[in-house]
């Protein structure tokens, strides 16, 4: 689906943004693309929507060179969250829907009523202005909006930024839904939660490289001491103690009257990213 | 193609009409109408100075009947203090001598010919007369002209910013680079509703100021000369507001569109006032365009046409390079 070799972007003479990115998705994929502000994600998601122009090295989407790729054809494929829900907030959301479906052909796109319920937008406020709406509302019509076409390539830019816990489980559940349907993610956040629970592999980039490329499982697999920590009773009291996971192969090595708990002491994708990049992610 | 112009306009239309946009200009036509009607044409129409002549000896045979006679030097004085801007001539010496209340010298002068010319009506010289227009159509089409331009050039640069900037600071021009449509008709509706709208701003206040049987005639050469000063004036408005942070610092370009930019032309349009640079002055030439439509003389050559044509051309390149520039913007 995606196929970008040695991508360079440079803004301006001195300020080059991307060094040299190898990575590919493929059909189907949720591929996320992890880093912390200013690492060169956003520039890479405007390079591959065609926003930027310019830049170097080879980049092919749905299996077409990217400067032949940016036609109106193109755009018909895709959908793209953006970071902020970018609405007229003097329209309700029914009439945003039905303003940004308008430029795609009428058998491409989905009913709005039926795409705002799956969203499980307020009926309500369907023809109210998007200026009453909280955040939560504008980022479930931005990404209706981003649906709306049932694109075969998502672009999704911190999709469950601005929302409550269970807003941010439908719209995960969502996600899953498209890659069910065949649709490719490509997903830039800074939320390792959705990452992990969303992506089939991620990728980290720092100061416009990659640093690293894998599924989740195995960065933080690779990178485990693999020791979990029990939690037992014995003779009344709570103890715990720390093993190497394949000590347990036989069972629970030590006396003990009842396991409370078993903590993995795998890393998390947080802690690989800081390992990687040297750098936080905010 | 027409699908997406159409879906563009519309939602322009809509963005226009929330911001009053629509209200305001009906509001600036009607308050136009009044002023033309109640307030500069019976001002234009005032009565020229009052002349009052003193002879008692009945010197002066050939008086004009505008002429008012007075019976004493006092009764002379006394009319000219009430009457401020009359003019008084004493000829009780044998030779017409003139009063003012005040004296100023180029205007004075003028009033003193006129009040001289009474004395002797059938000496003065007739001029030929070249015009078809009554002082009154004269006046009316004057201050529509120049009323016309002001909304164009001044309002309508105001409110296509207006609209741009509710549209940038909801971030939603970002959303129409990953669109599947032309990005230059985001500019060309845009550009289409305001033309639309100046056009019929400049019918309704040309039918309502210099009447119904003159506009006719006169139209299609308005219309015209109000087609290219909007189109400059929009593209110019469209690229000053994608340029632009905010609205506070478009407010100072529009100060320099509507003082140095307008202000040149009307004074030079309509005072002695004509420096020589003004002929540099591109904006004085699209005056004259549509003074000239108003009076129905064409004197514009094609370079004229062709220089506007370029101009929007090159406007309009323009207003697509920083519209793709604002496109490319962070949130």
């Amino acid at each position: 689906m995606i196929e970008v070799k040695e991508l360079t972007f440079s803004y301006g003479r001195d300020k080059q943004a991307l060094h040299g990115l190898d990575f590919t998705v493929e059909d189907g994929e949720i591929f996320g693309f992890l880093g912390p502000n200013g690492s060169g994600k956003s520039t890479t998601q405007k390079i591959l929507t065609g926003i930027l122009k310019g830049h170097g090295g080879r980049v092919s989407l749905f299996g077409q060179d990217i400067s032949a790729a940016h036609t109106q054809e193109f755009f018909r494929k895709i959908g793209v969250l953006f970071e902020f829900p970018y609405l007229y907030a003097n329209l309700s959301a029914v009439d945003n829907l039905r303003y940004f479906s308008s430029f795609y052909p009428k058998e491409q796109v989905r009913g709005i009523e039926e795409i705002l319920e799956e969203l499980e937008f307020k009926a309500d406020f369907m023809k109210k202005p998007v200026s009453s709406y909280s955040k939560g509302m504008r980022q479930r019509v931005s990404m209706a909006r981003a649906l709306i076409s049932n694109p075969r390539l998502l672009f999704l830019d911190e999709p469950t930024s601005g929302l409550d816990p269970s807003g941010a489980v439908l719209f995960r559940r969502i996600i899953e839904q498209e890659r069910k349907k065949g649709t490719t993610v490509f997903l830039t956040t800074h939320n390792m939660l959705d990452a992990d629970l969303l992506c089939d592999r991620v990728a980290f980039i720092s100061n416009g490289n990659i640093v690293a490329l894998d599924t989740p499982k195995n960065l933080k697999e690779r990178n485990s001491d693999h020791r979990v920590v029990i939690g037992y009773l014995y003779q009344g009291r709570r103890e715990e103690k720390t093993m190497e996971a394949p000590e347990l192969a036989a069972g629970i090595p030590f006396a003990h009257d009842g396991i409370v708990s078993i903590h993995s002491q795998e890393p998390t994708l947080e802690d690989m990213f800081i390992q990687y990049t040297g750098r936080g992610l905010s | 193609m027409w699908k997406t112009f159409c879906s563009l306009f519309k939602k322009d239309c809509r963005m226009m009409l929330s911001g009053k946009f629509f209200l305001m200009s009906f509001g600036f036509l009607a308050a136009y109408t009044l002023y033309v009607n109640f307030g500069y044409v019976r001002f234009m129409d005032a009565r020229l100075y009052n002349v009052y002549l003193y002879d008692p000896a009945k010197t002066q045979t050939t008086v004009s009947a505008l002429v008012q006679q007075v019976s004493s030097e006092e009764a002379l004085a006394a009319v000219l203090r009430d009457d401020t801007s009359g003019v008084g001539i004493d000829a009780s010496s044998g030779e017409p001598q003139l009063a003012f209340y005040e004296m100023e010298e180029s205007t004075d002068r003028h009033r003193a010919d006129y009040a001289l010319s009474l004395l002797r009506p059938s000496g003065h010289h007739s001029a030929e007369v070249i015009g078809s227009n009554t002082p009154e159509q004269k006046a009316r089409k004057e201050i529509t002209c120049e009323l016309l331009f002001f909304e164009i050039a001044a309002v309508g640069f105001l409110g296509i910013a207006s609209v741009l900037f509710q549209e940038k600071s909801m971030g939603i021009i970002r959303v129409h680079a990953v669109l599947p449509m032309r990005k230059n008709l985001f500019l060309l509706s845009k550009l289409a509703i305001f033309l639309l709208s100046d056009l019929v701003f400049a019918i309704l206040l040309t039918v309502l100021n210099v009447g119904v049987s003159d506009t006719a005639s006169l139209l299609p050469g308005v219309l015209l000369q109000t087609a290219l000063l909007s189109l400059i004036m929009a593209l110019t408005g469209l690229i000053c507001a994608l340029l632009l942070k905010d609205f506070r610092q478009f407010t100072l370009a529009y100060l320099v569109v509507a003082i140095f930019v307008a202000s040149p032309v009307f004074l030079s349009a309509n005072t002695a006032l004509k420096p020589d640079w003004v002929y540099f002055h591109p904006f004085f030439h699209i005056y004259m365009g549509l003074k000239n439509a108003y009076f129905e003389t064409s004197l514009h050559s094609p370079v004229y046409y062709l220089g506007c044509l370029a101009a929007i051309a090159a406007l309009f390149a323009g207003a697509q390079c920083v519209f793709r520039r604002e496109m490319r913007k962070e949130g």
